[in-house]
């Protein structure tokens, strides 16, 4: 009897240790001080992925034993979700992509941003980019970020048939965008795509279009903290959001449908005009090969910013400063810009910021164009997500989709950005 | 609350052929049953369209979004199976939801023996604790339990799904069989004991196997809510090789978010299976959600 | 029956209780402390005694999305559990073939969300949706809509899609609880001269009480929990219509990194659900007595 019931309490017991194995065993398992070099990203796209798939390769070729992981993300998960669950996590990158502004500084602040100042200017990264890039991507005078490529947040795309057939030019100023927008409904073609469910899509082009008629500083101020959104400056800003509701200028689904669905329209044709940033070439060439559409600016507004303002960030990558692998880390983002790898990136549509891009000679004439834009912008408005304080950017992507569905009137919109920001 | 004997035979006896003298007659029969093939139509049609739209190019999908395709080829799930990592998630799931079903049912039947054979002290706090386990809804633990992952880098393993699952199911696991249990008759335990058999064999070789099927209903039910459970999974995996189907085919549809004829076919290439499991183990399935939800 | 040692209830008991503790019972009390917190997750913690509550009871985001669930729940009960009913009525009437027809309502149970909200995305996408094709096809153009950009039914375009996934779940659970009503007992009904109608109304649904009390329960509890299908088809839009506790916490704890203020409104929803919960079985185990004449 003894020995039967030493057995039982044996045998209860390691049913109950499977249990604290269960609960306690993972804590242990062993840290990310591995060979594995991780990399976390939001999607980059199909063609692009296929760059990075095969930078990854060539660079376990030429250190062997060690593997590259590639981890992309949803895009807007990343952003909000993604990469600080994964930093604080088990298995943290060592390398991840960041925008550059206020995320960074946080990121940097929160002990997660490497410093890299040596990388780039004697270590392995020296030399692939012109030094004034850096001036942006330093914080504390240490650089924390190697730039990978220049997004302008948005511009306004237009389809030349469309407006050929309809005999319009491209608008150049508020009144005129109006016009255009009268002109298109009166064809039935929806005159601007949107795709704004995720708050981002005509987010970004709306603050833009806020910042010319606030002006810039003002604008800062507001995303900063510093200063209320409820003034009258605001209120009549946006109040040209309203005038687009008006004259029902974008898509009646547009708060419905996220930015792929609201891209659809215009790559279908259903739409002549969509307002998003610049990775809109790479993807277009891939899905509507035969569209002919071009960009211009957004129009001039009547108001205090600079009226050739672009709206743009630099994103590129950081190396995490809780990687034991830092320098095997810098020396990927050196292969990452490598003239080969920059070439390739150019073939897969995307423009990156090192040096030798300008030396490819099949950049897309818009994406050069776009390029250009930016590097000779008299003044450049940072997107509220990527640039200031999320929840804030959150609130006034928010007042702005209330007006542009027509929900709320701006005087509303503005006081209730202060209200929700307590 | 019927036992489970006596749910059986009822069953049986509801399922004698039933006297065939409808008081309906033939025409409105016909009608009847073209109304519900109809309501089952709409309810399988998005389904159809899907794996239809799969063998179609965007431009079709938009353009002539319920003709049927031109031409049935299987290549592009070739090309999201190859390319999607669905094995991988799939392969994800499998191990997820087979470690948490295999801990609730392991864990939940010695707990229910202990709660239905034996009496002790502090028997009625655990069991109330336990209990509160059905009502608490996720939300009133999710946020601790990610920072608590977080801290103890159990986050972005298994575990941390695992764990969870195998804690949710546990309630009603429990509950469920100890319902059961209850109704065992207890000279049953009396007569092994005399016999000399000792508290974990009584467990082992008499309580286990008659409690066969109030494991397969658990099972059945944990299983269903584990292989689909979204948020845990989205909030504690962020490496790609161990995401499961519901958060791989986030990542997924993220991925090739312009090709919508590869979607679909990913879409469909996880689909079926679950179809066809359903089909096959209809009535265990059947029988397990109602058990689980009614008892 | 006399354990052999005393300690061997709680050896059997020690497993299950380990795990429930662990990954419940704790964090729900640390979810409680966090409540009195100001903490972003990682950084420093301050205490801020019971601040995030007074800010929950004025913030009419999170009061709205307590109507929003409680619309969507009302929803659910009509399309999940009364739908749910009918048809498990209708398959009852005719058993032969019916497997067929409960393979095709009871499959998007089976489904994982992601595919659900993708396939009602294209159903309701106002440019190229079947749902507005379907209705110029019949020359119904007055009623197409933004589904899912309109305040009033985005809300009601959500609850449908959740009535298309669950109510398979519930034909099941009453389609087998109509199979235990005793044939007798039906015969019986129907030598009275009852039609299908009356016998449905009359003696199968009062018979399977039990099940439909526990089937509203499941709506009820579930419908609160409610998150997967709202974060992929709405996120929460257009202009918060679609607001659910449970989105809203997701957006202030893992989005903008207020785990306290989140903690706390997670509080405040557990203490409703538990509370509704308890009321109910409380009801729910007094009402048999009491209503068995």
């Amino acid at each position: 009897m003894t020995v039967m019931r030493k057995k039982t309490t044996a045998a209860v017991a390691v049913l109950s240790a499977s249990a604290l194995i269960l609960s306690g065993c993972a804590a242990g398992a062993g840290d990310s001080d591995d060979s594995v070099l991780r990399i976390a990203m939001g999607s980059p796209g199909e063609a692009q992925i296929r760059v990075w798939d095969d930078v990854a390769a060539q660079f376990e070729d030429a250190n062997p034993g060690v593997t590259v992981e590639m981890n992309y993300q949803d895009d807007d998960l990343y952003q909000t979700i993604g990469l600080p669950n994964l930093l604080n996590g088990r298995n943290a990158p060592d390398i991840y992509f960041e925008w550059a502004g206020a995320r960074l500084e946080q990121r940097a602040a929160d002990g997660f941003a490497a410093d890299l100042t040596e990388a780039v200017t004697s270590g392995p990264i020296a030399g692939l980019f012109d030094e004034e890039v850096f001036t942006s991507l330093t914080v504390d005078g240490a650089v924390v970020m190697v730039p990978h490529a220049a997004d302008v947040a948005n511009v306004l795309w237009y389809n030349e048939d469309i407006f050929a057939d309809a005999g319009l030019t491209p608008p150049t100023s508020w009144d005129e965008l109006l016009a255009t927008c009268d002109a298109l409904n009166a064809e039935g073609v929806i005159p601007i795509a949107s795709g704004n469910k995720d708050l981002w899509a005509a987010g970004n082009w709306l603050a833009h279009l806020t910042s010319r008629v606030v002006g810039e500083e003002a604008y800062s101020a507001a995303l900063s903290g510093e200063a209320d959104f409820n003034t009258p400056e605001w209120v009549e800003a946006f109040g040209y959001v309203k005038d687009l509701a008006d004259h029902k200028c974008v898509n009646e689904s547009a708060n419905a449908v996220d930015d792929n669905e609201g891209a659809q329209l215009f790559f279908q044709g259903k739409a002549a005009m969509h307002a998003i940033g610049s990775w809109l070439v790479s993807w277009a060439i891939d899905e509507a090969p035969d569209l002919n559409f071009d960009y211009v600016n957004l129009p001039s507004m009547p108001g205090e910013g600079n009226q050739d303002s672009v709206i743009g960030v630099v994103t590129g990558y950081v190396v995490n400063a809780k990687s034991s692998k830092q320098d095997l880390a810098a020396e990927f983002l050196a292969l990452l810009n490598s003239d080969e790898n920059v070439q390739a990136f150019i073939g897969a549509e995307l423009t990156p910021m090192a040096l030798s891009a300008s030396a490819g000679e099949d950049i897309d004439s818009r994406s050069a164009g776009l390029i250009d834009m930016l590097e000779t912008a008299p003044a450049i408005v940072l997107p509220p997500d990527t640039g200031y304080d999320l929840e804030t950017a959150n609130a006034l992507y928010a007042a702005l989709a209330e007006v542009l569905g027509g929900q709320t009137s701006p005087e509303d919109a503005v006081a209730g950005i202060d209200q929700k920001l307590g | 609350m019927s036992t489970p004997v006596r749910a059986t035979r009822s069953v049986q006896s509801a399922r004698r052929p039933a006297p065939n003298r409808s008081p309906i007659g033939r025409i409105p029969d016909l009608l009847f049953t073209l109304s519900l093939i109809a309501i089952a139509v709409v309810f399988f049609f998005p389904m159809l369209w899907m794996v239809f739209s799969s063998f179609k190019s965007n431009s079709a999908i938009f353009s002539t979004p319920f003709a049927l395709p031109t031409e049935v080829d299987f290549s592009r799930w070739v090309e999201a199976w190859e390319i999607g990592h669905i094995g991988q998630y799939a392969l994800n799931s499998a191990i997820v939801t087979g470690a948490s079903v295999f801990g609730i049912l392991l864990f939940g039947a010695a707990a229910a023996f202990a709660f239905s054979r034996y009496r002790f002290r502090g028997r009625n706090l655990l069991m109330g604790l336990l209990a509160l386990g059905l009502l608490l809804p996720l939300q009133s633990y999710f946020i601790a339990q990610s920072t608590m992952f977080t801290q103890l880098a159990i986050t972005d393993t298994r575990w941390a799904l695992i764990i969870p699952y195998t804690a949710m199911g546990l309630p009603l696991a429990v509950y469920l069989l100890k319902v059961y249990l209850d109704a065992l008759p207890d000279e049953l335990f009396e007569a092994a004991r005399i016999d000399g058999a000792s508290d974990l064999r009584v467990f082992g070789s008499i309580a286990l196997p008659l409690l066969r099927p109030g494991l397969a209903t658990v099972a059945i039910f944990s299983a269903l809510s584990s292989w689909n459970e979204f948020l845990l999974a989205l909030l504690y995996i962020q490496d790609d090789a161990l995401k499961t189907i519901p958060t791989g085919l986030l990542a997924f549809s993220s991925r090739y978010v312009t090709d919508y004829g590869l979607l679909f076919s990913a879409l469909s290439i996880v689909t079926l299976p679950m179809i066809v499991i359903y089909i096959v183990f209809n009535k265990q399935i059947v029988e397990g959600i109602t058990a689980g939800s009614v008892k | 029956m006399k354990p052999n040692r005393r300690v061997t209830p709680y050896l059997f008991l020690m497993p299950a209780m380990a795990v429930f503790g662990f990954a419940v019972l704790f964090p729900v009390i640390m979810t409680f402390a966090y409540s009195f917190t100001e903490w972003n997750g990682y950084g420093a913690m301050t205490f801020v005694g019971i601040d995030n509550y007074v800010r929950a009871a004025g913030d009419t985001i999170f009061r709205d999305s307590f109507t929003h669930v409680l619309i969507y729940i009302a929803a659910t009960i009509l399309l999940e559990v009364v739908v749910g009913l009918i048809l498990a009525g209708l398959v009852s009437v005719k058993r032969r073939g019916s497997l067929w027809f409960r393979v095709a309502i009871f499959t998007p149970v089976m489904l994982p969300m992601v595919v659900v909200a993708v396939l009602w995305a294209f159903v309701y996408n106002n440019d190229f949706g079947l749902l507005n094709a379907a209705l110029q096809n019949f020359g119904l153009e007055d009623l197409q809509r933004v589904w899912l950009g309109d305040t009033s039914t985005a809300l009601l375009a959500v609850s449908v899609v959740s009535g298309w996934v669950y109510a398979g779940f519930y034909m099941t659970i009453f389609y087998a609880a109509f199979n235990q009503v005793p044939a007798e007992v039906i015969e019986a009904a129907r030598l009275d001269g009852a039609g299908e109608w009356q016998l449905f109304r009359r003696v199968k649904v009062p018979m399977i009480r039990n099940a439909i009390t526990v089937a509203l329960l499941l709506c009820i509890t579930g419908g609160f929990q409610g998150f997967d299908l709202f974060y992929v088809m709405t996120n929460g839009g257009p202009y918060g219509a679609t607001e659910i506790p449970t989105t809203y916490l997701v957006k202030s704890v893992f989005t903008f990194g207020n785990v306290g203020y989140g903690s706390a409104m997670a509080v405040v929803l557990t203490a409703v659900v538990v509370g509704l919960g308890l009321i109910f079985t409380r009801v729910n185990r007094e009402k048999p007595e009491g209503a068995r004449r």
